[in-house]
């Protein structure tokens, strides 16, 4: 009894102060324990104007690294902030803090962020290939554009040199951020507001210059700033949407699975290897099995066995227990099955 | 005279009689140590304070902290601190001041006010890239002097880059399957004690766990796949290139082509020439599929000053024999503990500051069926019955055991020889090739080991050396009947 009670408050005085991050995929902090969340974040259609300390990615053609070639086909870069953190105080509250470009990028209230897509799910882990940026939940009412609104003697100190983030300190758990452009100290804070579609914001500066935030009214001052940032709504946003209403099993719904479920991190479609075989010129050709003499046939019960129960015939040279076994609808089996079947001749 | 013809007697009893068989469980215990319920128990990695605390980091962001008890179960766990993205390296400054190398910079997280929660947070080392692909972790290693060896991770052609990259973007470092798309993905870095980063090494694929020895050499492992044949232990040294092309795009002095994928694609023999060799090629299969973070076997142990190489996609843990030939490091690997209950996914090691427990942080999240936690394993004292280490002759091996050894391993016709070479290029891990059956004579032997001799001791090569299992004279089962010895060079006579 004694050891019962010693594990019940044990348990209860970690959950009770501290939440942790658990497999819930949409993470909330309150307004008095703010939630700072550093993963890739998204980019709700910020202009291009707002990322002069970042690069822009372009196109590449698509790889065999079979043959060690390009292929047909490119891969585009998706929008996503790299490097940027986000705040949340439940649903009153949340915004992203980008760290490459010292400065607030977008804010919303009513939610946080779905992670399903990155994160995965509690058993099979899989990250939605090419598409795993989370996804967010709310109503936006700030977006960033053109120079920093942050102004240090009636200029945007985007024209002061680089802003550079150094870090960020919790002030009774409210996180402060801090950076320096040029030779100047800045931090900012934002905190829930009891307006709606707004928040509470501080920014100090090392400068005794006038500091201003461009586009608010009376937000002007030397040293130090507090004003309410209050918006519109620009924007609703759901989490992450799965969107597979698929009635009628067919090989697009099963290429669209084949990413979602993450089977493309393991298995190419072009023959070449992998972590895991390759599902390119698989259907209808035999397969060596680990512990058996004879090769089997990749006929639709093999497939189909193999998402099941990959680890019923493993393909020699790999390593069992390493897929984890997918217990899906008869349509998406069916799907993805049409699927590997179509690429029974690989490019 | 009683006493001592007793004590006469109880030796003689033990002479006439076999010793009681050493088995794997009399030498080593496995255990899960339990988290708090509900985490995801996705170690990115760990390390112990000076004061014995572990620090774990959790990959979606939280860092935990307790003082190991005797009872796995019973780790009062503690949240230090949260908000990393994707940590993968930690060194623990002090009991209230931890470093973290998450996928843009690396972090100093301190206690200020002595609550026990980090609430300062200040980027500590930064300057390499991030192109928005999920597969740029990095790990860490300490100098010696109050820095860092960082490894910096290459992206995958599994995931796409974002259209706004933290740092350059590179058009010739984006081609391929791993990739290079962004600054020193692929390198090794260095960070002097105020956080200023150069660069070290290029040429690495996924190296997932960086490592300096007591000694001050640097060591990292590497992942199969393209342009690295099976899964490799590198010798770190500065300047050095170790076979991944595309970090070469952000090598200044690297002259020969605006493409390196693409020069060494159709130059194997420039390839061969140019790159830095792996001190020890361990087999994909047999052997290790990803190497996690080498770590040296503490004094006071038996194999002491070997290494350890989790196995970050099998259920296993190798044992790495290294020696140095002139000036060329190269050696032996096997098992360390192959199954026995331990989890997938192993890639991060420490070792208690008394040597007798290993601490392994596991995660596989992402890349297949998840197999993530935390286990220990205890030295127990006993020493097991296998191989104690391999070293070369200028005509063969010298194969040692920990036990004497059954008259049957004396007898050259249970000696399978054979090797064969590798050729890493752009393909996804390369089979062996130019296989090769040795017929080996005893040498010579002695209690404890057998000398092996054979034609064709040859550099780059890698030499399979397999023997029945055959019990100790005393009954002791042998755990491991089977290492790859790579040979880089070979002693003259």
């Amino acid at each position: 009894m004694r050891k019962i009670l010693t594990l019940l408050s044990l348990s209860l005085s970690l959950h009770a102060g501290e939440p942790l991050l658990t497999f819930e995929n949409q993470p909330m902090g309150t307004i008095d324990r703010p939630l700072v969340l550093r993963s890739y974040l998204p980019d709700p259609g910020l202009e291009d104007a707002v990322f002069p300390q970042h690069d822009t990615a372009r196109k590449v053609s698509k790889y065999n690294p079979g043959p060690g070639s390009d292929v047909p086909g490119e891969i585009l870069p998706v929008p996503g902030l790299t490097a940027a953190i986000g705040v949340n105080f439940g649903p009153a509250l949340s915004f992203v803090f980008d760290t490459t470009e010292a400065r607030l990028m977008y804010a919303w209230q009513g939610g946080f962020v779905d992670m399903t897509p990155y994160w995965g799910d509690v058993q099979k882990g899989s990250r939605v290939s090419f598409d795993y940026v989370p996804r967010l939940v709310g109503t936006m009412f700030f977006k960033a554009s053109g120079k920093d609104p942050v102004e240090l003697g009636g200029k945007s100190i985007s024209e002061l040199g680089p802003r550079v983030f150094t870090g960020y300190k919790l002030e009774k758990g409210m996180p402060v951020f801090a950076f320096t452009a040029g030779e100047t100290r800045f931090t900012l804070t934002l905190t829930p507001s009891n307006k709606p579609l707004s928040c509470d914001v501080v920014l100090t500066s090392s400068s005794d210059a006038p500091l201003a935030w461009r586009g608010v009214e009376g937000a002007t001052g030397k040293g130090k700033l507090s004003f309410t940032l209050s918006g519109t709504e620009l924007a609703k946003f759901q989490g992450y949407q799965r969107d597979n209403k698929i009635t009628k099993a067919s090989v697009s719904a099963g290429e669209k699975l084949f990413g979602q479920y993450g089977c493309s991190a393991c298995h190419s479609i072009d023959g070449s290897k992998s972590h895991g075989p390759s599902v390119g010129g698989l259907a209808g050709h035999k397969v060596e099995i680990e512990g058996l003499d004879q090769p089997v046939l990749a006929d639709t019960a093999y497939l189909l066995e193999s998402i099941k129960s990959p680890n019923a015939k493993v393909v020699k040279g790999y390593p069992p227990n390493y897929m984890p076994p997918f217990g899906l609808p008869d349509v998406e089996y069916d799907s993805l099955i049409l699927y590997i079947q179509s690429l029974d001749k690989p490019e | 005279m009683t006493s001592l013809f007793f004590k006469l007697g109880v030796l003689g009893v033990l002479a006439v009689q076999p010793l009681q068989a050493v088995k794997f469980d009399d030498c080593y215990k496995v255990e899960d140590i339990k988290l708090p319920a509900g985490v995801p128990p996705e170690v990115g990695a760990i390390d112990f304070a000076e004061d014995g605390t572990l620090f774990i980091v959790l990959r979606r962001g939280d860092v935990l902290r307790a003082k190991p008890t005797a009872d796995p179960a019973a780790f009062d766990w503690q949240l230090f601190a949260t908000g990393f993205d994707n940590g993968c390296g930690l060194d623990v400054v002090s009991p209230t001041k931890i470093r973290v190398t998450q996928m843009a910079e690396m972090t100093e997280a301190e206690d200020t006010d002595g609550d026990g929660k980090a609430d300062s947070f200040t980027r500590f080392a930064h300057g390499w890239g991030l192109s928005g692909n999920y597969h740029e972790t990095n790990a860490l290693t300490r100098d010696g002097k109050g820095g860092y060896f960082i490894a910096v991770g290459t992206a995958s052609f599994s995931g796409p880059t974002f259209k706004h990259t933290l740092g350059t973007f590179s058009d010739a470092g984006r081609r391929g399957r791993n990739y290079s798309a962004v600054k020193w993905k692929g390198w090794v870095l260095h960070s002097d004690a105020q956080g200023k980063v150069t660069p070290w090494a290029s040429g690495f694929r996924m190296h997932n766990g960086i490592y300096q020895d007591p000694q001050g050499e640097l060591w990292a492992g590497d992942n199969q796949g393209d342009w690295k044949a099976t899964t490799p232990l590198y010798h770190v040294e500065k300047g050095k290139f170790y076979g991944h092309p595309n970090s070469l795009v952000w090598d200044p002095a690297f002259t020969k082509s605006k493409d390196p994928l693409a020069y060494y694609r159709a130059d194997l023999d420039a390839y061969n020439k140019d790159r830095t060799w792996a001190a020890v090629e361990m087999p994909h299969m047999e052997i290790n599929r990803s190497a996690g973070e080498p770590m040296e076997i503490p004094a006071g142990s038996h194999f002491a000053g070997q290494m350890i190489l989790p196995d970050n996609n099998g259920e296993r843990v190798t044992r790495l024999m290294l020696e140095k030939v002139g000036d060329t490091w190269q050696g032996a690997c096997t098992h360390f503990i192959d199954g026995r209950g331990l989890r997938s996914g192993n890639h991060r090691a420490r070792f208690t500051k008394d040597g007798k427990q290993l601490y392994l942080g596991q995660t596989v999240r992402g890349w297949g069926i998840p197999a993530e936690g935390l286990q220990r394993v205890t030295f127990l004292g006993p020493v097991p019955f296998d191989i104690d280490r391999v070293t070369i002759t200028p005509d063969g091996f010298k194969v040692s055991f920990t036990q004497e050894i059954p008259d049957k391993l004396k007898d050259a016709k249970v000696w399978d020889i054979s090797s064969f070479t590798y050729q890493s290029k752009w393909t996804y891990g390369s089979d062996p090739e130019d296989k090769k059956e040795h017929q080996a004579s005893i040498a010579a032997s002695d209690a404890n080991s057998v000398t092996l001799k054979f034609d064709g001791l040859a550099k780059h090569r890698v030499y399979r050396i397999s023997i029945p299992k055959q019990d100790s004279p005393d009954g002791s089962p042998l755990q491991n009947n089977l290492a790859f010895y790579t040979v880089n060079a070979v002693p003259e006579k």
